[in-house]
């Protein structure tokens, strides 16, 4: 039995051609891309049979959640030049909508639905750096990760929101693999530091291959005040990268828990740091509670938002930047039931924080195992493709930039998509 | 689609004495028209020109056409004044990958301390003959009554 006979969901929501027909100004190419994050996307065998682990980006498939076994391509380039950040996505029995299928069809990879052919697609290419060892012997891949036009250093893979039951943020599968985890993979000594030095050195050497230096981690609460050790972390971690550039600022794109004034200050003083993203994830204060609780607890809406405003600031208007986990408004039982509603109301809370110079960046939530909400159902197609053109519209609205979140320096972002023709 | 642009012509647009420039329009209707010296043919038969400003005009706009289907135009001008409009449509463009980076690599070094956003590739559609000589011709040749009574007085 399909998925789709077993939940009826194509019955019950518009078609990908027909949102195209009601919403005539999103691209086609940006609705499929929104489409597959939020169902996902199968390889055929003939599609992984295309794959060769030594030209294209592969990691553990499921590595995102930490316990990955075969190898998957991580990523795809379409042919406008943006990307789908999609590893091949398995089917459970609680999935509840097909996903994509990747399959090659004339020789070519291609995105296929109910045996339509969508789009093209390509793998992304492996970073030179894969395969180099620093002196100390570490695998540069373990210390560093990449984009196709980004590399990101995760300095610390546990996020402590986790350290209390329940305490974690309900969609995410980044981190809840890693939330039974101590914190030994994560010593972070002078050996680390030159781990770090020796592969952005050896990254960059790939000339035309980084746009971006991308700094993210799970949040670490400890420290004098709250946060006090996680920004020291990064800003060893980026006092390390800087020796590889000879100059003082660089594109750097860090998203980091929300920073006092204080620690902004710091982070921005003492390093080459740019931009600064810290994610409210719900736009909704009583839904914030309810699906960050440990976000909540430890520092409060309110506060979260104030911390934003107070990074505008220090890194001017439009280099700061919120991320949110689209549709995550509508989970149940205490999520909103109506998609006018949650779509009404997330525009509005919107449009009040961009106000205050903050841009956004979305992200599709789906449903990924691991996650406390991995059994939920996400809004419908025409949901994510009004949410994105009403987040473009908001950025237009108060003339902000949203470059450090773009196609090209993170990519996994419909509604930054939308900005290239801004 | 077959590869519709001739040996002549080909040769013309890979002379860098020849312009070449790019029309296309924005998302709301607005032309832009700028000289891209890199265009090229490539072995497919198709255009290739590297944008090398991410926020350039041009940019934006062939973003706009790749997303919702819409022809660009190019027109080339040799140094001995033939002129054609190609009409064609953008069918991809390379943002990241060896290619890139090779043109990269390669663009930096022939033109110093400059970036690369974009490797645009545009599907010719449509050739038009436009220079002056060619078309005066066919004007006289297809609408003889296209023209003003003075010239035709007997002196």
């Amino acid at each position: 039995m399909s998925i789709n006979d077993k939940t009826k969901w194509r019955e019950n929501e518009l078609s990908y051609e027909q949102v195209l027909d009601k919403y005539p100004d999103i691209p086609p190419i940006v609705a499929l891309k929104i489409d597959v994050s939020r169902r996902g996307i199968s390889y055929t065998d003939k599609a992984f049979a295309k794959v060769d682990p030594n030209v294209h980006h592969v990691e553990p498939y499921d590595y995102m959640i930490g316990h990955g076994q075969n190898v998957s391509p991580i990523g795809l380039f379409l042919r406008d030049g943006s990307v789908i950040c999609q590893a091949h996505s398995k089917v459970y029995d609680w999935t509840y909508r097909d996903p994509y299928i990747l399959d090659v069809v004339d020789d070519k990879l291609v995105i296929v639905d109910n045996d339509k052919v969508y789009e093209e697609a390509w793998f992304w290419e492996k970073p030179d750096f894969y395969d180099k060892f620093t002196s100390n012997g570490t695998p540069m891949r373990m210390v560093a990760s990449a984009r196709p036009q980004r590399i990101t250093i995760a300095p610390a893979t546990k996020c402590h929101f986790w350290d209390n039951p329940k305490e974690g943020c309900k969609y995410c599968a980044l981190f809840s693999g890693h939330r039974a985890a101590n914190d030994e993979g994560d010593i972070r000594d002078d050996k680390w530091f030159q781990d770090v030095e020796e592969t952005v050195k050896e990254a960059i050497k790939q000339k035309g291959r980084y746009a971006s230096y991308h700094m993210t981690a799970g949040s670490t609460l400890s420290g004098a005040e709250i946060f006090d050790d996680e920004v020291d972390l990064y800003i060893n971690t980026l006092h390390a990268a800087e020796k590889a550039f000879k100059v003082k600022k660089f594109p750097v794109k860090l998203v980091a828990s929300a920073f006092s004034k204080k620690q902004l200050r710091r982070m921005y003083e003492e390093t080459a740091i740019t931009t600064y993203t810290t994610d409210l994830e719900v736009l909704n204060k009583d839904l914030f509670g309810w699906v960050c609780p440990g976000k909540a607890k430890h520092v409060g809406y309110e506060e979260w938002k104030q911390r934003l405003y107070d990074a505008v600031e220090i890194f001017g208007r439009g280099n700061v930047d919120c991320g949110i986990v689209g549709g995550v408004e509508m989970a149940q039982p205490n999520g909103f039931t109506d998609e006018k509603e949650a779509l009404k109301a997330v525009l509005s809370e919107a449009e009040e924080i961009a106000s205050h110079g903050v841009s956004f960046a979305e992200c599709v939530w789906n449903t990924l195992p691991g996650a406390i909400f991995m059994r939920q159902k996400t809004p419908s197609l025409e949901y994510y493709v009004q949410l994105a053109l009403g987040l473009a519209e908001v950025r237009r609205k108060n003339g902000l930039n949203i470059y450090t979140d773009d196609y090209r320096r993170c990519g996994n972002h419909p509604n930054t998509d939308l900005a290239r023709i801004d | 689609m077959a590869d519709i642009i001739s040996k002549e012509l080909k040769d013309i647009i890979a002379d860098p004495n020849t312009l070449k420039v790019l029309a296309t329009v924005d998302k709301n209707g607005v032309p832009h028209v700028v000289f891209k010296g890199s265009f090229h043919v490539n072995e497919e038969g198709n255009l290739v020109f590297y944008e090398v400003l991410e926020s350039a005009q041009s940019n934006k706009n062939l973003v706009h056409s790749i997303w919702f289907d819409k022809k660009v135009a190019i027109n080339i001008l040799s140094a001995d004044k033939q002129s054609f409009e190609i009409v064609g449509k953008p069918l991809k463009s390379i943002t990241a990958g060896r290619e890139f980076e090779k043109t990269y690599i390669a663009l930096r070094e022939s033109k110093g301390d400059i970036d690369l956003a974009a490797i645009w590739i545009i599907e010719p559609e449509q050739i038009k003959n436009e220079t002056f000589s060619v078309r005066v011709s066919e004007d006289e040749e297809k609408y003889p009554i296209l023209k003003h009574l003075d010239r035709l007085f007997v002196q």
